[in-house]
C-alpha cells in the first residue's frame, strides 16, 4: 500500500464525518507513517487527538491489508499518556469512533489510579490495542512481573499535553519509562502533543532523549491561531480602589453584569480560598443564581466535580466559579465568556484560560480581567502586549532528579530485577540524566541496597538486594509498599470531609482541619459546615446556618510572575514614566501613578528604585526590580545576607511580584551600603547557600524528594498498626542528613531545586547583571508609597539574620495561649 | 543551667537531660535508641550513624555529672530488637558503678530477657523518689506533695520575634504540678506545647539552656 493510499484512508474517515483534515494533521499522518517520532504543536480542541490516532490505525490497516480478515487481539499497539485523568474518557471516545469508522475491531482501554483491579487483571490477560494512561500508572505497569510480554507489539507512545508534563517530575517519569521501552523495542515511535511554549525545541529533546541524534523526528506546528481580546473590568473610582489585596470583591457589581449578559461563564480565581469566597459573595449579591451557579476546585469531591463538568457540557449552568482545576481538560462548548479574577501571573496560563471561550473556528476568545488591586491594571496592559508579541513562557525541565531515579530503580527491582549496567546505559540516554556520573549512579544503587553510606558490618538495612548479578526487592511486603507509593505528586496530607450520613463533600488539608474543634463552622464547597466529630483521617460535619464561618486557606496557590510577564511589566513602567498612557488601563491608573511620582518616583527601564522609610514596625527598605516573586525571594535573601555581614542585624523579608522589602529594627546606612557592589554576581552560589533562608527553602523542597525517593512512609489504607513505628517527617530526615550525611545526593538535589525552580538562578543572575547597570534612585520618604503598600502588608515573611540564636532568643517572646 | 526547685538543685542540660544534684540522678526521656536502625531494617534509609550520636551525647553527660543513677523516662528503645540494643548493653556495661533504670513507655516493647541481659532495672510507671514522681506519660492524678517529671511529648515551643520571626526549639516545660523533658534521641521530632501564664519554659539554644517568658 502506498503512502498516498494510506493517507487516503484517513481522509476518507474525515470525509465521512464531513470534515477536511487540517494541514498539520496531514503532516502528522505522513511523518508518523514514515516511521518518524516528533511533536505535534497544537492547542486543545483543534483536532490534535486525530493527528495521531488516525495514523496509528492506518499503519495497522496497511500492515494487514492483504489479509481477508483483520486479526483481532493484536496486543498493545499504542500507549497514550495523559496527565489528566479527566481527559482519558474523551480520548477513548475519539479513538473508539475512529477505530470503528475505519473498520478495526480494537479494544481501547483506560488505566489510571481509578481503574478497578478486575479491569486491571483483564487488561493484563488480554491487553487492549490502545491503552490510555497516566505517567504513574505506566510506571506501575513496569512494576508488574513479565511486563516485557505486555509491551512486545507496541508501535508507539504518545505523550499528550506534553507541555504540562515537561516541566514536572511526572515528565521525568515519562522519560524513564521511555528509556526502558525504547531499549526493549528499538523501533518504537515517540510522539508528543504540546500547546505552544517558549522552549518547544528543548521540550522535544526531553521527550526524545538521545534518539534526537538519529534525526528521524520532526516538529509539526498547527497554524491555527486564536484571536484573544482582553477586556479589563475597570473600577469606577481609581482613587478609592484598594492599593493591595487579592480578592477583588469590590468589583462584584461589574462582574455580575458581565455574567448576566452572557449565556455560560467560567470565572477563574487563583486560589481555592478565593474561589470559595467569590462563590459566597455572588450568591449573596444575586440569590436567583442558585441552581445555575456551581463551584469547581481540586479539593471538592470527584463525583461532584464530574457533575459540574457534565452540567457545563449540557449548558445547564450559567456560571462556574473555578480554579486552575478547569484550566486543562475537556472543552466545554457552551462556555461563552471567561472572567479572570486577579493576576494570572503568566502569559500561557492567561491564554489557556481565555481559550476556554469562543470555540467555533475563527471565533475570538474574550477574557474579562478583574484587577484585585490598583497596580494589577498595569498587568492587564502587560499581558495584552505579551500575547501580541507571542512572548510565551518556557517550561523548564527537571534534570538530575535522583529521587525519581531511585524510585524507578526500586520499581524495576519489584517486577523481576534489573541489570545495573544495562539500566545505566538506558538512563544516560534520557535528557534528565544525561550528565549522571558513574559515582552518582553508584550512590543511587547503594542508596537502595545499603541505605547510603554504612560503615557498620552489623547494619540491617533492607530494601533491594543483589542476587546473581541482578537487583531484586528484598521481600513481598516491601514490594507492596513500593507499588502503593509510585508517583511524584506528593500533596500535603488531607482528610476526608463527610456529612454525618457518610456522603462525601471533598478533601481538606489536615493542617487546616487540625486547627478546628467540635462545633466550629467553616466554609467548604460553597456550604457553611459545622464540625460534628473528627476521627482518624475523616471529619464529619453537618450543615450550619451560622453567619460566622472561616474559609480555609490551602497551601500553595502563590504563583510567581513569569519572566515574560516581568519583562512586559518593566516596559509598562517606562510608558508610565514617559507619560505614554497608551492603554485604557494606564489611563485609568494615572491618578495613582501621579501620587507615586509625587511621593517618590517611577523608575524607567534603566533605573532601579529603592525607597526607605521608618514607621512603628521598624526601618523599611523597599526595592523594585519588577522581576517576579521567585527572583525577588532570591534577591532579597542575598541582599539581606550580605548586609548582615556588615553589622549584626536581623531582617524580616516580604516579597511580591513587583519588589521586595527588608524590614529591620535597626537603621541601615543606606547611602554607604546600598550600592551596586552588594548586587555583584560574584560568590552568588556561596552566599545563597550560606544564608539560613535557603536551608529553609531546601527543607521545603525536600518534602517531595523524601516522599518520592521512599524515605518517608506515609502509610496506606489497611496498613498494619505496627507501621506507626515507621512514621517520621521529611524535616527530621533533612536535619539528620544535614548533620550526619551532608554529601547525600538527595540533600544536594533539594538545594539545586531551590536554586533552579525557586530562586531561579538563571533569572537571578540576569536580574543582578541588569541592576548593576541601572541607575540607583534612592528615595528617603516619610511614609509608604502606592507601590510599597502591597509589599509591606504581606504577613508571610522570611528571615535572614547574623545575630546569634542566643541574641535573637533574648529579644523574642514566647507564644502564649490566651 | 542550674535552678532551685522544690528545695532541690536541678541542672537542666542542653544535651536534653536533668541532673538532680542532691541524689546524683540523671533523668533522660525518649532516647528512641535503635529508631534509625529500625527504619533501615524496613527499607527507609535513615543515616546509619545516628546511634553513634546518641551514645556520644550520653557518654558526655555521664562524664560530666558522674551520676549514681540514670533514670530513663520511657521510650528508651524505639521498637523491636535490633543490633543497637546489643551496643547499648555493652555501653552501659562500661559503667558498672552506675545504676541504669527505666520507667516503661509506649515504645518499650522489648522482651524482659533483653532488659535482664543488659542489667537494666525496669519499673512500671509511676515511680516515686520524693519529692518527684516519674513517669513516661503525663500523670493525671497523684499525691499533692509530689511533682511529676515525664517524657513522651518531645516538647518544643515557638518563639516570636520582631517582624513575625519565629523559631521552633526543643524545651523543658515546667507547669504547676508537672514538667516535661525534651526528647534526648537524635532522630526524634518536636511537638509544639502551649505554655500558660505562670509556666516556666527553658529552651535549648545550641549549647545553652535559656529561660524564656
Amino acid at each position: 500500500m502506498t503512502r498516498k493510499e494510506q493517507i487516503a484512508i484517513g481522509t476518507q474517515f474525515f470525509e465521512q464525518r464531513g470534515w477536511t483534515p487540517f494541514p498539520f494533521q496531514l503532516a502528522a499522518w505522513k511523518a508518523y507513517l514514515q516511521g518518524k517520532s516528533g511533536i505535534v504543536n497544537a492547542s486543545t480542541g483543534s483536532g490534535k487527538t486525530y493527528s495521531l490516532i488516525v495514523p496509528i490505525i492506518v499503519e495497522f490497516l496497511a500492515k494487514h491489508h492483504k489479509k481477508k480478515k483483520l486479526p483481532i487481539n493484536n496486543g498493545l499497539q499504542a500507549i497514550w499518556i495523559t496527565p489528566i485523568k479527566a481527559l482519558a474518557k474523551e480520548i477513548k471516545v475519539s479513538a473508539e469512533s475512529a477505530a470503528e469508522a475505519m473498520g478495526v475491531t480494537w479494544n481501547i482501554a483506560i488505566r489510571t489510579g481509578d481503574t478497578s483491579s478486575y479491569e486491571r487483571t483483564k487488561q493484563k490477560k488480554k491487553p487492549p490495542e490502545i491503552l490510555i494512561t497516566t505517567p504513574e500508572s505506566l510506571h506501575l505497569l513496569l512494576a508488574v512481573p513479565k511486563y516485557e510480554e505486555m509491551f512486545k507489539n507496541l508501535q508507539t507512545i504518545v505523550a499528550d499535553e506534553w507541555h504540562e508534563l515537561v516541566g514536572s517530575k511526572r515528565g521525568v517519569q515519562v522519560e524513564l519509562a521511555l528509556s526502558r521501552l525504547k531499549s526493549l523495542l528499538p523501533n518504537l515511535k515517540t510522539w508528543g502533543i504540546s500547546a505552544t511554549i517558549g522552549n518547544m525545541e528543548e521540550a522535544t529533546a526531553v521527550l526524545l532523549g538521545a534518539t534526537i541524534q538519529d534525526n528521524n523526528w520532526t516538529i509539526i506546528r498547527s497554524k491555527i491561531k486564536k484571536k484573544i481580546v482582553i477586556k479589563t473590568v475597570m473600577p469606577k473610582d481609581i482613587e478609592r480602589f484598594p492599593w493591595s489585596g487579592h480578592l477583588g470583591i469590590h468589583l462584584i457589581a461589574e462582574v455580575l453584569k458581565v455574567v448576566n449578559d452572557s449565556t455560560t461563564t467560567l470565572l477563574f480565581t487563583n486560589t481555592r480560598n478565593q474561589c470559595e469566597r467569590w462563590y459566597q459573595t455572588i450568591l449573596d449579591h444575586q440569590p436567583d443564581l442558585a441552581g445555575l451557579l456551581a463551584m469547581h476546585h481540586s479539593a471538592i469531591d470527584r463525583e461532584q466535580r464530574e457533575w459540574v463538568e457534565d452540567a457545563l457540557h449540557e449548558a445547564k449552568l450559567k456560571l462556574v466559579v473555578c480554579t486552575s482545576s478547569l484550566d486543562l481538560g475537556v472543552d466545554f462548548r457552551p462556555v461563552e465568556t471567561v472572567i479572570q479574577i486577579g493576576s494570572p501571573k503568566g502569559v500561557a496560563r492567561f491564554m489557556q484560560r481565555a481559550g476556554r471561550s469562543g470555540h467555533q473556528p475563527g471565533a475570538t476568545s474574550v477574557i474579562h480581567f478583574v484587577p484585585t488591586h490598583s497596580l494589577e491594571l498595569v498587568e492587564a496592559a502587560a499581558l495584552r502586549n505579551a500575547i501580541k508579541q507571542g512572548n510565551i513562557e518556557s517550561r523548564i525541565p527537571y534534570i538530575r532528579s535522583f529521587d525519581v531515579l531511585v524510585q524507578y530503580l526500586v520499581t524495576l527491582s519489584v517486577s523481576g530485577g534489573f541489570d545495573a549496567a544495562e539500566i545505566f546505559e538506558e538512563v544516560k540516554k534520557t535528557f534528565c540524566y544525561e550528565s549522571i556520573s558513574p559515582e552518582e549512579w553508584h550512590w543511587c544503587l547503594s542508596f537502595i541496597t545499603t541505605g547510603g553510606k554504612s560503615l557498620d558490618a552489623y547494619d540491617e538495612y533492607n530494601r533491594v538486594g543483589l542476587y546473581k548479578g541482578r537487583y531484586y526487592i528484598a521481600n513481598q511486603g516491601m514490594a507492596k509498599r513500593h507499588r502503593m507509593s509510585i508517583g511524584t505528586i506528593s500533596s500535603s496530607p488531607t482528610v476526608e470531609v463527610k456529612y454525618r450520613n457518610g456522603s462525601k463533600i471533598g478533601r481538606m488539608e489536615e493542617r487546616f482541619i487540625a486547627g478546628l474543634k467540635k462545633g466550629d463552622t467553616f466554609i467548604f464547597s460553597g456550604k457553611v459546615l459545622e464540625v460534628v466529630r473528627m476521627h482518624n483521617m475523616e471529619v464529619r460535619v453537618k450543615a450550619s446556618k451560622s453567619k460566622r464561618a472561616i474559609t480555609p486557606s490551602w497551601l500553595g496557590g502563590r504563583m510567581p510572575f513569569s519572566s515574560q510577564l516581568s519583562e512586559e511589566l518593566r516596559h509598562q513602567m517606562t510608558f508610565i514614566q514617559e507619560k505614554a498612557f497608551n492603554s485604557p488601563e494606564l489611563k485609568k491608573l494615572k491618578p495613582l501613578t501621579e501620587l507615586q511620582e509625587e511621593r517618590s518616583h517611577i523608575p524607567t527601564a534603566d533605573e532601579f528604585l529603592i525607597e526607605s522609610f521608618k514607621d512603628r514596625e521598624g526601618y523599611h527598605l523597599v526595592f523594585y526590580p519588577f522581576d517576579g516573586r521567585h527572583v525577588h525571594e532570591g534577591l532579597s535573601t542575598l541582599l539581606a545576607w550580605r548586609l548582615a555581614q556588615q553589622q549584626k542585624i536581623s531582617f524580616s523579608i516580604a516579597v511580591n511580584d513587583y519588589g521586595f522589602e527588608l524590614l529591620s529594627d535597626q537603621e541601615i546606612d543606606v547611602d554607604n551600603l546600598i550600592t551596586p557592589k552588594i548586587f555583584a554576581t560574584k560568590n552568588l552560589w556561596n552566599d545563597m547557600q550560606s544564608s539560613a533562608n535557603s536551608v529553609e527553602m531546601a527543607k521545603r523542597k525536600f518534602r517531595d524528594i523524601a516522599a518520592i525517593s521512599g524515605l518517608i512512609f506515609r502509610g496506606y489504607p489497611g496498613a498494619f498498626k505496627r507501621d506507626r513505628h515507621l512514621q517520621s517527617s521529611s524535616q527530621l530526615f533533612f536535619d539528620v542528613f544535614q548533620e550526619h550525611e551532608p554529601d547525600n545526593l538527595l540533600i544536594k538535589q533539594a538545594y539545586e531545586e531551590v536554586m533552579q525552580f525557586q530562586l531561579e538562578e538563571v533569572r537571578l543572575r540576569k536580574a543582578l547583571d541588569r541592576i548593576i547597570g541601572q541607575k540607583f534612585v534612592i528615595k528617603k520618604l516619610k511614609k509608604a508609597t502606592p507601590f510599597a503598600f502591597p509589599i509591606i502588608v504581606d504577613r508571610l515573611r522570611e528571615k535572614v539574620s547574623s545575630e546569634t540564636l542566643k541574641d535573637r532568643i533574648q529579644k523574642m517572646k514566647l507564644k502564649l495561649i490566651a | 543551667m542550674t535552678i532551685q526547685f522544690k528545695e532541690q538543685t536541678l541542672n537542666l542540660h542542653y544535651q536534653k537531660a536533668i541532673y538532680w544534684v542532691e541524689r546524683s540522678i540523671l533523668f533522660i526521656a525518649d532516647l528512641h535508641l535503635g529508631k534509625a536502625a529500625h527504619f533501615r531494617k524496613k527499607g527507609l534509609a535513615a543515616p546509619a550513624n545516628i546511634s553513634k550520636t546518641n551514645f556520644t551525647n550520653l557518654e558526655m553527660l555521664l562524664d560530666e555529672f558522674a551520676p549514681k543513677r540514670v533514670l530513663f523516662l520511657g521510650d528508651l528503645f524505639h521498637s523491636s530488637l535490633n543490633n543497637i540494643w546489643e551496643k547499648f548493653s555493652k555501653f552501659i556495661a562500661g559503667y558498672p558503678h552506675i545504676s541504669f533504670e527505666l520507667v516503661e513507655g509506649n515504645h518499650d516493647i522489648l522482651p524482659v530477657s533483653a532488659y535482664e541481659t543488659a542489667k537494666l532495672v525496669v519499673y512500671p510507671e509511676p515511680f516515686i523518689i520524693a519529692p518527684f514522681i516519674l513517669s513516661h506519660y503525663p500523670l493525671e492524678a497523684f499525691p499533692d506533695n509530689l511533682y511529676n517529671f515525664y517524657g513522651h511529648i518531645h516538647p518544643g515551643v515557638l518563639l516570636e520575634g520582631f517582624g513575625g520571626h519565629q523559631s521552633k526549639l526543643a524545651c523543658f516545660h515546667f507547669e504547676q504540678t508537672q514538667a516535661v523533658l525534651p526528647a534526648f534521641g537524635a532522630f526524634t521530632g518536636l511537638a509544639l506545647v502551649k505554655p500558660k501564664m505562670g509556666d516556666r519554659v527553658f529552651v535549648i539554644a545550641e549549647d545553652e539552656v535559656i529561660e524564656v517568658s
